[in-house]
C-alpha cells in the first residue's frame, strides 16, 4: 500500500505521533490562490492555526470568506499555493495527489455541506466502504461500523439505503463514516445547515460527545453561533485571513 | 469488488436489461454468421467438399458449373501438362427429382446432379454415411436433405424419364445452388440425362477435377493450367466455392451488417457506463475526497463492465447454442465454434476499450467539489 501511493519510508506512516500527542493540525502562512483571467482571488491568505489534538474548534465568518478552503487544505483535499500544512504530525505541505488521497483515507475524516453517502451503500456499508477502500481489516471493521451505528443510535437503520433516511439519521450515518478510519482530525462544513434548530442542536450535541469521549480534534464550520457553543474556542475568518 | 457488485446488486434491473441487450445482440450477431455460413455452404458446399483438388472451367462459363463446357481438345490439352497427374471429367445438371420414399406422388424437387468419371477427381469428399455409388443405380446425396427422402436406401425418380437411383452414402455440407445434390457416376449421369431425352449424345463435361502430378502444388498446377489457354480457367476447389458468382456479394453484406453489430455493442455498453458514470458522479466525488483511490474506482468500473459482458456473453452464446440447429428457409444452421470465439475476444476487447471513456471520467472527478456540494465532474 505503501508503495501504490508513492509514500515510502519518509511518509507519514513512521513520524505519526500517537493520538493525543501535539497538536492535530497545525497551518503557517498557509495561503491558497485561484489565478483567474486578470486577476486572482485569494481564498485564503496566509492563515494561521493550530488545532490541539483534542480540541474541538468553530471556524466562523461571512460566506466567501474562506473556511471551506481552510478545512479543505487541512484535510489534504486541495494543495495550498504556499505555506506548511501538518496533520497528525505529518507535514503535507508538499504532497502529490497519492500521497494525499492517503492523508484523506487515514488520518482525516470528512462531513461534507451536502452529498456525504453513497446512495446505493446502505448505512452501515456507507461505514464499511472506508476500511474497503484502505485497509480492508474485514471483521474489526464490521465491529467498529456496529458499534459507531450504536452510539449514534442508528442501529436499527443499518440496512437502510440513504434514501430511506431522515435528514438527521443522514447526519449521524455520516459522522460515523467520519469516524471510522480513527482520524487525527474531523472536518465539519456545516453539519447542521440542512437541519431544522432543534435537530442541529441534537446533531451538535452528538458530535461533542463522540469527539470528546474519543480525544478527536475538529474543527466545525458554521455560520450559527448557537452552534459555537459547543466548541472549545470559535476562530473567525473574514476575506481569506484569520483573525 | 465490494463497492461494483454493491451498486449492481441495488440496481439489478438495469444491470439486468443491460446484460439482456448485450446478450441479444451476442445472438444475433452469432445467429447471423451461422445464417451466413449456412447460406455459402448450400450455395456452393458441393464445390467447396467435392474431391479434386484443382477444377478447370471453361472461362467463358464464368465459373458457373453448368455453364462451363470443356470441349475434347481442351481436356486433352490439360491431360498433357506436366503439372497434371490426372484428369477426371465431371458433369453438372439440374433435374427435377421425385423422392419416392416420401410417397410415390411426392413433390418433385429441383435438383442438382454432379457426375464425376473418377471418384477421387469430383465425387464427395465426406461421406457422413454410406459409400460412394458404384452403379448406374446408385447415388450420394447431400447429408442436408436426408430427411427429404434422399436417406441411404431412399429411393429417387428422375423425371419424366422415370430413371431411378438409390442413396447409398451422404455426403457432408455438399448441396449446390440452395438445392439437393446427388452425386453419381458418369455413366449414371448419362444415363439419366438419356432418361430425360432419349435423343441426347454423350455430355461434354461442365468442368474437369484435376490431381496435381506428384510435388505440384495445388497453387502450381492452377497457374500452369492457366498458362495452356484463355479458355481455361482453373481454381483450387476452396476459390472455386469462394469465387462463384455471388459468393462475394453475399459476405460483403454480411460484412455489414458484422461491423454495425461489432459497433454497436461497444456502444451500448461505452454509453450505458458513460451515463452512470455521469449519474453516480457526487458519489464518486465523495468517495475520492474521502480517501478512494481513483485506481480502485476504475478498477470497480471495469469489474462491472467486465460482468456485464460476461454476462451479456454468456446469455447470447447460450441463446445461441439453443437456437442454432436445424434450418431456416433451407438453410442448415449450426453452431460456429470459431465464430463464437471471434467474437467472444472481438465484443470483449471492444467493450473494454469503450468502457476506457468513462474511466477517464472517473479519473477526471476532483475531490475537492465535494465541498462544494456542486459534486458533479465538469
Ligand atoms: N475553484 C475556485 N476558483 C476560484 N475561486 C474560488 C474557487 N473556490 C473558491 N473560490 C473563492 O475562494 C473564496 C473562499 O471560498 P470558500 O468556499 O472557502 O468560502 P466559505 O467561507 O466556505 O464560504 P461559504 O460560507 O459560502 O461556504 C471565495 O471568494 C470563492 O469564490
Ligand atoms: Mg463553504
Amino acid at each position: 500500500m505503501n508503495e501504490q501511493d508513492g509514500l515510502t519510508g519518509d511518509g507519514f506512516t513512521e513520524h505519526a505521533p500517537a493520538q493525543g500527542w501535539g497538536p492535530a493540525l497545525i497551518m503557517e502562512k498557509a495561503r491558497k490562490v485561484y489565478p483567474m483571467a486578470d486577476s486572482e482571488v485569494v481564498a485564503l491568505d496566509d492563515a494561521d492555526i493550530v488545532v490541539e489534538a483534542d480540541e474541538m474548534v468553530a471556524l466562523v465568518g461571512p460566506s466567501g470568506s474562506g473556511k471551506t478552503t481552510l478545512c479543505s487544505i487541512a484535510g489534504g483535499i486541495l494543495s495550498p499555493t504556499s505555506g506548511r500544512v501538518v496533520v497528525g504530525g505529518v507535514d503535507i505541505s508538499t504532497f502529490g495527489p497519492k500521497q494525499l488521497t492517503r492523508v484523506r483515507r487515514e488520518l482525516v475524516g470528512f462531513v461534507f455541506q451536502s452529498v456525504n453517502l453513497v446512495p446505493f451503500l446502505t448505512a452501515r456499508e456507507n461505514l464499511l466502504v472506508v476500511d474497503e477502500l484502505g485497509r480492508r481489516t474485514g471483521a474489526p471493521a464490521r465491529r467498529r461500523a456496529d458499534q459507531l451505528l450504536e452510539e449514534l443510535g442508528l442501529a436499527d437503520r443499518a440496512k437502510n439505503l440513504p434514501g430511506q433516511l431522515s435528514g438527521g439519521q443522514r447526519q449521524r450515518v455520516a459522522i460515523g463514516r467520519a469516524l471510522m478510519n480513527d482520524p487525527e482530525l474531523v472536518l465539519f462544513d456545516e453539519p447542521t445547515s440542512a437541519l431544522d434548530t432543534k435537530l442541529g442542536m441534537a446533531v451538535m450535541e452528538l458530535i461533542r460527545d463522540e469527539m470528546k469521549s474519543r480525544g478527536i480534534a475538529a474543527i466545525v464550520v458554521t455560520h450559527d453561533e448557537r452552534i459555537t457553543q459547543f466548541c472549545d474556542r470559535s476562530v473567525h475568518m473574514e476575506d481569506g485571513r484569520v483573525l | 469488488m465490494f463497492l461494483a457488485w454493491k451498486e449492481m446488486r441495488r440496481a439489478k434491473a438495469r444491470f439486468g436489461l443491460l446484460i439482456a441487450a448485450v446478450g441479444l445482440l451476442v445472438f444475433l450477431i452469432l445467429f447471423q454468421q451461422s445464417l451466413q455460413n449456412g447460406l455459402l455452404t448450400s450455395f456452393t458446399g458441393a464445390l467447396r467438399n467435392q474431391s479434386a483438388e484443382v477444377l478447370v472451367y471453361r472461362t467463358d462459363g464464368r465459373r458457373i458449373l453448368q455453364a462451363s463446357v470443356i470441349s475434347p481438345d481442351l481436356t486433352e490439352m490439360v491431360g498433357r501438362d506436366p503439372s497434371v497427374a490426372a484428369v477426371g471429367r465431371i458433369t453438372q445438371g439440374t433435374f427435377t427429382v421425385t423422392p419416392l420414399a416420401l410417397g410415390a406422388d411426392a413433390e418433385p424437387v429441383e435438383t442438382s446432379v454432379i457426375g464425376f468419371e473418377l471418384p477421387d477427381l469430383g465425387g464427395p469428399r465426406f461421406l457422413t454415411a454410406g459409400r460412394v455409388p458404384e452403379n448406374t443405380e446408385e447415388a450420394v446425396a447431400s447429408d442436408a436433405d436426408a430427411a427429404g427422402g434422399f436417406a441411404v436406401g431412399d429411393v429417387v425418380r428422375i423425371e419424366p424419364g422415370g430413371k431411378q437411383l438409390t442413396i447409398v452414402g451422404l455426403a457432408r455440407d455438399a448441396q449446390l445452388n440452395v438445392a439437393p445434390t446427388l452425386f453419381v457416376t458418369y455413366d449414371t449421369y448419362r444415363a439419366a440425362l438419356a432418361s430425360r431425352n432419349p435423343d441426347a449424345g454423350a455430355p461434354l463435361p461442365n468442368a474437369l477435377g484435376i490431381r496435381p502430378a506428384p510435388g505440384v502444388t495445388a497453387g502450381q498446377a492452377v497457374a500452369a493450367i492457366n498458362a495452356l489457354s484463355p479458355e481455361l480457367d482453373a481454381l483450387t476447389r476452396d476459390d472455386a466455392a469462394e469465387q462463384a458468382p455471388g459468393v462475394a456479394q453475399v459476405r460483403q453484406s454480411f460484412r455489414v451488417i458484422f461491423l454495425l453489430y461489432g459497433f454497436v455493442v461497444p456502444l451500448v455498453t461505452g454509453l450505458f457506463f458513460l451515463i452512470i458514470t455521469f449519474q453516480k458522479a457526487p458519489a464518486l466525488t465523495l468517495l475520492r475526497a474521502i480517501g478512494a483511490p481513483a485506481s480502485r474506482l476504475v478498477a470497480s468500473l471495469l469489474i462491472q463492465v467486465a460482468i456485464v459482458l460476461g454476462g451479456g456473453l454468456v446469455a447470447g452464446v447460450g441463446l445461441y447454442a439453443a437456437l442454432a440447429r436445424g434450418r431456416i428457409g433451407g438453410v442448415p444452421l449450426r453452431f460456429e465454434t470459431t465464430a463464437v470465439i471471434v467474437w467472444v475476444v472481438l465484443l470483449s476487447v471492444g467493450g473494454l476499450i469503450s468502457a476506457l471513456f468513462s474511466a477517464r471520467r472517473v479519473l477526471a472527478i476532483d475531490p475537492y467539489s465535494a465541498t462544494t456540494g456542486a459534486g458533479v465532474g465538469r
